[in-house]
């Protein structure tokens, strides 16, 4: 196998803790097993050794990053050693003040969530009234400069109001629109029947962006990211296992990706007993799928191993209950009937979302 | 928008930062979710925006590589990094 290159982007997980119960979040299931967070001092060295072994760039998630005391400390520390921050949250809880706090530690960029186009809608999908407070400090954070993504997770019952999405998106004068369909991972798969849409409203919402791409130009930058299920081909998932990226969850273990926490049977390592330059290049979770070695067929043979490497190891864990399968998403692959199944039988009828929270 | 030669102060924007990558050993321009790789021409040039004019700065790279083809560089490699919104005139406010 070739040698590993050095990563360049952190996942910086700071607590599960959120104030939203969004029936779609990518974290685990069992929140409260890994209720139990990291300390400052841990953070930091977490950071500085980050920052030596090439990552270039640190999203600071969760849950929720604002419930952490200590954010603006983390954020000054991440800047300190050279890493160029992001903050990726729901705008609550925070102040006027919080944000000045934080511009002046030295974060250079946000991305908010927004769950609908209108109050009534989001609140019901946060589980949470947060609408209006998400518009004020979209605004806030506007006035003081910051370069903002608008992060909208799309699913069947938002889908349809991509145009006023977008429109809201032009008003609030956001650098990047990202409209991301829902990966069904975590709390997303547990709610799929509820989530997924129908082929119509994918060409769609496909349709309205392309039209007000041509009329808005690049402001905001429009990014479409369209369901997996719907496609021929997989997403490169991370751009590869232990490629490029890598994640620190909550309570210091160390994931190549921020789902793979719900495979059973992995090991991860821990930042509290291992440096990441250990965990990167020989952690056996992070070796597992690296390089083509460990595909099966048809990926082994296939001219798109080094495009897609395969897929989506959580997604090939959770429909086929084989962590080294083909990604089902694939037209290529032996269960991609698991995909046609699953889109056909999601429920037209009422809805029952189960909201995400700590007591399962 | 005006084309990127036409530029009087051509800068960075506030949130793009240049650097060097000691670990993976390349420049780069990082900005929000992205990183942009530089090779040693692409360097050159970003390294002399400071608030130069561009002609300064065509002047300036040709002055330093003994060569006088940066003119069309700069214009692509401006035009590239204005398109990404990476590059404003700074004289513009």
């Amino acid at each position: 196998m070739p040698q590993t290159a050095n990563p360049y982007s952190l996942l910086a997980e700071l607590t599960y803790r959120c104030p939203l119960q969004c029936p779609y979040c990518s974290n685990p299931l069992k929140l409260h097993e890994y209720s139990k967070e990291l300390d400052i001092a841990t953070w930091k060295r977490v950071l500085a050794e980050a920052a030596d072994l090439g990552v270039v760039q640190v999203h600071f998630s969760g849950g929720e990053p604002l419930l952490r005391r200590d954010l603006i400390d983390v954020v000054r520390e991440a800047r300190h050693v050279d890493l160029y921050t992001h903050l990726s949250t729901s705008g609550i809880p925070s102040d006027d003040v919080k944000w000045q706090q934080l511009r002046d530690a030295g974060l250079d960029a946000l991305q908010i969530s927004l769950q609908d186009s209108c109050p009534e809608s989001s609140d019901w999908l946060a589980g949470v009234p947060s609408f209006e407070k998400k518009l004020r400090v979209l605004k806030t954070v506007k006035r003081l400069r910051f370069p903002v993504t608008l992060n909208v997770v799309l699913h069947r019952h938002n889908l349809e109001n991509i145009g006023d999405l977008i429109e809201l998106a032009r008003q609030l004068d956001v650098e990047k629109l990202e409209l991301a369909h829902v990966q069904y991972k975590g709390w997303a798969f547990r709610n799929r029947a509820v989530l997924l849409p129908s082929h119509a409203q994918i060409e769609q919402a496909a349709e309205t962006v392309a039209q007000a791409r041509e009329r808005l130009g690049d402001r905001p930058e429009i990014v479409h990211v369209l369901p997996d299920y719907f496609q021929q081909f997989p997403k490169a998932c991370l751009n590869g296992w232990g490629r490029v990226f890598l994640t620190v969850a909550p309570d210091g273990a160390v994931l190549p990706c921020q789902t793979a926490r719900e495979i059973p049977g992995l090991n991860f390592p821990n930042v509290q007993t291992a440096s990441l330059e250990e965990i990167w290049f020989h952690d056996s979770v992070f070796q597992r799928f690296r390089g083509t070695g460990w595909m099966p067929e048809p990926c082994r043979s296939c001219d798109r191993r080094e495009i897609d490497y395969g897929g989506c190891r959580c997604q090939a864990f959770l429909l086929t209950g084989d962590l080294a399968a083909t990604d089902p998403v694939c037209h290529l692959s032996p269960d991609h009937h698991l995909i046609d199944a699953a889109v056909s039988d999601a429920t037209r009828e009422s809805v029952s979302l189960q909201y995400r929270m700590f007591t399962t | 928008m005006k084309p990127a030669i036409e530029f009087r102060k051509p800068m960075l924007v506030r949130y793009a930062r240049f650097r060097w990558d000691a670990v993976h050993e390349q420049h780069q321009i990082v900005f929000p979710e992205g990183v942009l790789v530089l090779n040693e021409a692409g360097a050159a040039i970003v390294r002399l925006c400071d608030g130069r004019s561009t002609d300064d700065l065509i002047t300036s790279l040709e002055e330093q590589f003994k060569s006088g083809t940066w003119a069309e560089h700069v214009c692509n490699f401006f035009d590239r990094l204005a398109k990404k919104g990476l590059l404003h005139d700074a004289a513009d406010g």
